[in-house]
């Protein structure tokens, strides 16, 4: 198979028009370019392909604009309840999270001066710390994160 | 000329990082400045890679509403168009595939073969409605029978600027194949304006 003396040149050519020619690269394609009419017109011809892309004009819709912007103001309109309840929904289980740490804590450190002051039995005192206080907080905090869940089946029962 | 490259590359990262902010904030405002700014090319890149103009406004109004809901993703640290083009593309093909004539390995191929993602369509080709010059009008044939992988290599390369990198993160797949789909292409092209003149 001969090999053709031209296609190192044109593949030069194609590599420096799509991805930019080293600089090493260069000279040599100039040299063989000044030369080679054959490789010339390869480039005029790939230069020419190249520009006729710019000869596409594509109509566009001139109501597609506003279509597309209305779209996006009610789609934003939706999304905004959404953002809001999230937000919501955030802060009420860093509460929950805040009641059953402050709840413990009040439990462990204050419940023995507290029953002593009221004149309780310690253990009382702890048993209505756990079952009115933190066991609440600590339902709350499981459910929240439940909540979008259930709203979610609730969508789709409706 | 150095300085020059810096400038622009600083003037698009502070480009892009604006944009960046403004999608975090869902900002709908700046968002519709930017619809009016891509509008065209948008379209522009979907015709080239679905080889059809039907259905394209709709997946252009997809595409927007995609950006708003999950702009928070775009970070800013790269051009903005590779993101957007991304988009179109994912729901250009999840369009796609809800036709039955969807063939999910003529996505990925390499070769410039006749257009395989292009549903058979009895409307006249996109590409000879807007050719406006005569080269555009001998080409228009070629363009609609590429392989839209190739086309889309094309218009991405030489109509968005984007780099090689960028147009392989677009179409998901390596550079070598992105410049192979733009060489054949090429060819392809070429051997029409050849057969024309001679």
């Amino acid at each position: 198979m001969i090999s053709n003396r031209h296609e190192p040149f044109q593949n030069m050519i194609d590599e420096a028009l799509v991805a930019g020619t080293s600089a090493s690269a260069q000279p040599q394609l100039d040299e063989h370019l000044q030369s080679c009419a054959q490789c010339r017109e390869y480039l005029e011809t790939t230069t020419r392909a190249i520009a006729s892309l710019g000869g596409f004009s594509f109509e566009v819709d001139p109501t597609l604009q506003a279509k597309v912007s209305d779209a996006i103001s009610l789609r934003a309109q939706q999304l905004e309840p959404t953002q809001f309840s999230a937000n919501r929904l955030v802060m009420a289980c860093i509460l929950a999270v805040a009641l059953t740490v402050a709840g413990s804590f009040f439990d462990i450190k204050f419940s023995g001066l507290l029953a002593s002051v009221l004149d309780l039995h310690q253990a009382h005192l702890q048993h209505g710390l756990l079952t009115f206080w933190i066991i609440p907080s600590l339902f709350l905090l499981l459910l929240f994160p439940m909540l979008p869940l259930l709203s979610r089946r609730k969508e789709r029962i409706l | 000329m150095f300085d020059d490259d810096v400038t622009t590359v600083a003037f698009m990262e502070r480009g892009a990082q604006q944009i960046a902010r403004n999608l975090r904030r869902k900002d709908v405002a700046f968002l519709q400045t930017l619809v009016e700014q891509y509008q065209y090319r948008l379209v522009r890149y979907l015709i080239y890679l679905l080889g059809r103009r039907d259905g394209v406004d709709d997946l252009v109004q997809e595409t927007w509403l995609r950006v708003l809901e999950r702009g928070s993703s775009y970070d800013g640290h790269s051009r903005f168009e590779p993101w957007l083009f991304r988009i179109a593309r994912n729901l250009a093909f999840d369009d796609l595939r809800k036709r039955p004539t969807f063939s999910p390995d003529s996505a990925q191929s390499e070769d410039c073969d006749p257009a395989a993602l292009s549903p058979a369509s009895t409307a006249p080709s996109p590409f000879l409605l807007a050719a406006r010059s005569e080269d555009a009008q001998r080409l228009a044939h070629s363009m609609q029978t590429l392989d839209p992988a190739c086309r889309e290599a094309l218009v991405l390369r030489f109509q968005e600027d984007l780099s090689l990198q960028e147009i392989s993160i677009i179409a998901d797949a390596p550079v070598s194949t992105v410049a192979s789909r733009i060489y054949r292409a090429l060819a392809t092209l070429r051997t029409q304006l050849e057969e024309r003149k001679s």
